[in-house]
């Protein structure tokens, strides 16, 4: 089984919504890592905000950071490996590195919650 | 009404005041903290306002730590300084990584740090602290806060309930608390202050306000926004009732001008006990002096003696505008000195003068068309931008894109997300800068919201002008036209709002450096509801106009002699005839 390893920018949030407006890639990639670990794959996002430890720790992403600045963020590691910077990998690259099919990573919901809801 | 005195001192060991600046929420509570430790009560009075003066009072320096007040035998007092705690958090967080990673990822985190939520949260951390330390509570009696005015108060006050349910909620492990995950260990402490402050047998919320419209509305408004979070135990204190003593003209509209207000004051405030303090012309500056303001002892009159001072008319600054021509006009200031009123005030000059203009408010407490009264006026069109709405509106259109390509667990994801207090900065920025985008062919006046929220919303506008330079989401136009128009400072005029009198003055000075930060220049001061130029014979009235020349030549001088005066006004300015008043020549013919 693949570790998926994704190291990002600082970020007020995962989705993104609390940038400048709506950010549909982080959104994506919110759910499809969320969808990942519910089917009991390792992936992991770490936050430069909330996990900076993991940046000092991994000598790779250092390094590159060093060399390339925030430009290189994300930048996604497989097994520990650098596969992409720069933007986030996409979902056949997903759907390659876990065995599930994209249906399985983009699942559709069952019940549609409500636009008023609690939140 | 009865006068406020040692028969009324509310009996629960915390008080916290609550009050809009310059209605007097400090000598409140220092002077009734003053009165409690002389009675032997073993008493800690704490700030937590940005722009305190506690020090200037007691004339010495305040620490983070109970400092003994000199001249008394038990009163302490103690200064927090919210945006210092922020500081302090940020480089917790990102010290430790000082030399271990480059500099432009330092950058990064702090900028994210920076954010309004952080200082917020840093604010409240500090405050949660010491209402729990029982090492330093247990030393006291009683325990007096003097807050931030309301609006930030108010945020202060709602981030307990905000923050302890948001901290539950979240099942996903990063959300908007992640800049602030160092804080996280803190829970246990935010839910026993939220406890403290919701127990009516600890807590007294101390609503101070005047005998005014307005003032007295927002009172309301913060009795109840707090209610509702749980603050149920409540004292309204009505400062400044003046008693009649003589047959002035100017005194008996004064006066009339205030019991008007009482006979409607707002039914919020009905079921509190309220009892007045006594108007006093001056600032009160000795521990004698607030003693006696406390007790039913006479307060004896101080004779002041300042030099006179210019006075210029507010039309100068009408005449500045319609030659420069600025496309947007703020109108800044604490809650309560005016800035509906001269924002509205321009555009009425403005409309007479020819130019359309558009008006609009996002003050939480919105009496724009109040102060605008009813009518239509050729070339004003007036919107309002409601926080509430917007978050509602931004939620809608998000959870709409979401559930195109999210499941159930995305959406809750997103919910989460949107649940947390930065939303409501990002919504009411969107809703302003659709306001600009949409008016482009008017003159902007906006009368914005009090300083704390003025100042995050500015920050935020800051924020998202360095990430939308890398950001790959959809960027609204409007909200990416703004921020360098703001900083325009031939496109964007700035005037401070503020009263002739000490808290209001020293506010708006920090509210200009704070602008300054943020790269707003500002280019003219009004100062509104001054006495100087009325006549008037009444002996209270004309110490309170000695008192104003001191503030009237610090504006002066801060302003580098750009400034306008305002006269107070016998009527409110309410409507056009009502507004056109405030041009001073009415009253100088009286």
């Amino acid at each position: 089984m693949k570790k998926i390893e994704i190291y990002e920018q600082a970020m007020c949030c995962s989705t993104g919504l609390c940038g400048p407006s709506f950010n549909p890639e982080l959104l994506r990639l919110s759910f499809v890592i969320n969808n990942l670990k519910n089917a009991g794959l390792v992936a992991e996002r770490f936050n430069l905000t909330s996990d900076p430890h993991r940046f000092v720790e991994n000598e790779e992403v250092k390094a590159l950071l060093t060399s390339g600045g925030m430009d290189v963020l994300p930048a996604t590691f497989v097994d520990g490996k650098l596969i992409c910077k720069g933007h986030y990998p996409t979902n056949a690259q997903f759907v390659e590195w876990s065995g599930l099919s994209e249906e399985e990573l983009v699942k559709k919901p069952k019940v549609r919650l409500s636009l008023k809801g609690d939140a | 009404m009865e006068r406020f005195t040692r028969d009324h001192f509310p009996e629960t060991p915390f008080l916290f005041f609550t009050g809009k600046g310059g209605v007097g929420k400090t000598s409140v509570a220092s002077s009734l903290s003053i009165t409690m430790a002389s009675e032997g009560k073993k008493v800690l009075l704490i700030s937590t306002d940005p722009a305190s003066n506690l020090q200037d009072i007691f004339g010495q320096t305040l620490h983070n730590t109970p400092t003994k007040v000199n001249g008394t035998n038990n009163l302490y007092a103690l200064n927090l300084d919210p945006e210092q705690a922020a500081s302090n958090y940020k480089e917790q967080m990102v010290g430790p990584y000082r030399g271990k990673l480059p500099d432009v990822v330092l950058q990064n985190m702090e900028e994210q740090l920076s954010g309004a939520c952080t200082v917020e949260i840093a604010a409240f951390n500090e405050f949660a602290t010491l209402l729990t330390n029982t090492a330093i509570i247990d030393q006291f009696d009683i325990i007096v806060f003097d807050t931030a005015p309301t609006g930030h108060t108010l945020r202060l006050l709602q981030l307990p309930s905000a923050w302890s349910t948001f901290l539950d909620e979240n099942t996903t492990g990063t959300s908007c608390l992640g800049p602030l995950k160092g804080l996280e260990p803190q829970r246990e402490i935010y839910k026993e202050a939220v406890e403290r402050l919701t127990n009516a047998s600890q807590t007294t919320l101390m609503l101070v306000t005047r005998p005014e419209t307005n003032p007295l509305k927002e009172a309301a408004r913060a009795s109840h926004e707090l209610y509702e979070i749980g603050m149920k135990n409540q004292m309204v204190l009505i400062n400044g009732l003046l008693q009649g003593e003589s047959h002035d003209e100017i005194e008996q509209a004064f006066i009339q001008r205030q019991t008007k207000s009482l006979e409607n004051i707002p039914k919020e405030l009905i079921p509190f006990n309220k009892y007045y303090l006594p108007f006093v012309p001056y600032s009160l500056s000795s521990i004698e002096r607030m003693q006696a303001w406390m007790t039913d002892s006479e307060v004896k009159h101080e004779k002041i003696i300042e030099e006179g001072t210019t006075i210029p008319e507010i039309e100068e600054m009408i005449a500045d505008y319609i030659q420069r021509k600025p496309k947007l006009i703020f109108t800044m200031g604490k809650g309560g000195v005016g800035k509906t009123t001269v924002a509205s005030y321009i555009a009425l000059r403005l409309a007479e003068e020819g130019i359309r203009v558009h008006l609009t408010t996002t003050d939480p407490a919105a009496h724009l068309k109040w102060t605008f009264g009813e009518e239509a006026v050729e070339n004003v069109t007036v919107s309002r931008i409601d926080p509430k709405e917007e978050v509602a509106y931004y939620e809608a259109e998000v959870l709409a894109k979401a559930s195109e390509t999210m499941n159930e667990e995305g959406l809750a994801f997103v919910k989460e997300d949107l649940a947390s207090p930065c939303t409501e900065e990002i919504a009411v920025f969107r809703a302003f800068a659709n306001v600009v985008e949409e008016h482009q062919d008017e003159v902007i006046i906006i009368d914005t919201a009090p300083t704390g929220h003025t100042l995050l919303l500015l920050d935020a506008t800051e924020a998202y002008h360095r990430e939308i330079s890398r950001s790959q989401g959809d960027i609204p136009v409007s909200v990416s036209n703004l921020l360098p128009r703001l900083r325009d400072a031939s496109y964007t005029s700035v005037a401070i709002v503020t009263l002739p009198e000490a808290t209001p003055v020293v506010e708006a000075i920090r509210l200009e450096e704070d602008l300054q930060r943020a790269g707003l220049s500002v280019d003219w001061w009004v100062v509104n509801q001054t006495f100087t130029s009325i006549n008037t014979t009444s002996p209270t009235l004309v110490q309170k106009q000695q008192a104003e020349t001191k503030w009237l030549k610090e504006v002066e001088s801060i302003s580098n002699n750009q400034f306008v005066t305002i006269p107070w006004v016998k009527t409110p300015p309410v409507g056009t005839f009502g507004l056109h008043q405030l041009k001073g020549v009415n009253i100088n013919e009286n």
